[in-house]
């Protein structure tokens, strides 16, 4: 093998190594802060909801629901699946669109997972949904700096965009899925 | 390049924009709003600490309730014997988790007293 071609795959290597030690990191620091911070207990915002509780809960379901919709545009830039059979010109856009969307609607939920609640190991489903809500932040990191690098390997965006999806869903099953199906009784749907 | 689709593109980066803004706010406010670190001479009733940081996330700050019920004024009319309660925090129930081990005799029993009478119990 050549010395320049070497060489790049040499800076190849250390580009995914970065997007992925970058999104590990802020995982971990998530996760330290969620261990060591005083949980406040406190609901600092319900809008239009009963309860925070339920703020989160369609909130979350409707990142996700922006999350699969991101998937489908993702699928037909890739063309996997092959409707429209002219994939449109603002494919690509309405695709970051949708991602930024949904990871904005996170944010207040998360704010008062961290703040108000803080990283938990017990019952099996919050430790599940404690761990892997701090991975979707470093996932979600990761494949913002994958978009923006070039030369990294043509898997690297579909894999880490599957983790950023398969996270979701997950956080999504353990928190909006357990209150829809197991909630307390006479706690409100909305 | 249509006009459409360049409104459109611009759009979308005004919006990433507004999430990497929203993003450090974000930050920014966990560390800003946060009450650790408080002055150990004003940690309040004993239990209160224990409460805070392992109850109030599924009762309320104030025991007001939320996923889990309303402790404060309700605790102690709901079990007048406090070995029950006792027994609830020990042992679990239904969606409440187990806390033996990971609190001591002496914390639960602290914290019981604390739901009785701190909140208002």
């Amino acid at each position: 093998m050549t010395a320049p071609a070497v060489g790049h795959r040499d800076t190849v290597t250390v580009k995914v190594l970065g997007v992925f030690l970058a999104g590990a990191a802020v995982s971990i620091l998530l996760g330290v802060y969620g261990d060591t911070h005083t949980p406040t207990g406190e609901k600092p915002y319900n809008l239009i909801f009963t309860d925070t509780i339920q703020l989160k809960v369609w909130f979350a379901t409707a990142a996700v629901a922006l999350a699969l919709l991101q998937v489908l545009l993702a699928m037909r830039l890739y063309g996997k699946i092959n409707w429209p059979r002219t994939a449109p010109s603002w494919l690509g856009d309405a695709h970051r669109l949708c991602g930024t969307l949904a990871f904005l609607v996170t944010l207040p939920v998360a704010y008062q997972c961290l703040w108000a609640l803080g990283f938990q190991s017990t019952p099996t489903r919050v430790l599940v949904h404690s761990l892997v809500g701090c991975l979707f932040y470093g996932a979600f990191v990761a494949k913002v700096l994958a978009v923006r690098f070039h030369g990294l390997p043509g898997w690297s965006l579909p894999v880490i965009g599957g983790i950023v999806f398969t996270a979701l869903v997950v956080i999504f099953l353990t928190s909006s899925v357990w209150f829809f199906t197991d909630r307390p009784a006479g706690l409100p749907l909305f | 390049m249509t006009s459409k689709r360049m409104t459109f593109k611009r759009v979308v980066n005004g919006i990433e924009v507004v999430a990497v803004i929203a993003a450090l706010i974000w930050v920014f406010m966990l560390f800003a709003n946060d009450p650790s670190g408080g002055d150990a001479t004003n940690a309040g009733p004993p239990g209160a600490a224990t409460f805070a940081s392992n109850c109030a996330r599924c009762h309320g700050a104030d025991g007001e309730g939320s996923i889990g019920p309303q402790l404060a004024g309700k605790v102690a009319e709901k079990y007048p014997d406090v070995a029950d309660e006792i027994a609830v925090v020990t042992n679990g129930r239904n969606a409440m988790p187990s806390f033996e081990g990971g609190l001591s005799d002496e914390q639960i029993q602290q914290v019981v007293e604390y739901t009785r009478t701190g909140l208002g119990g």
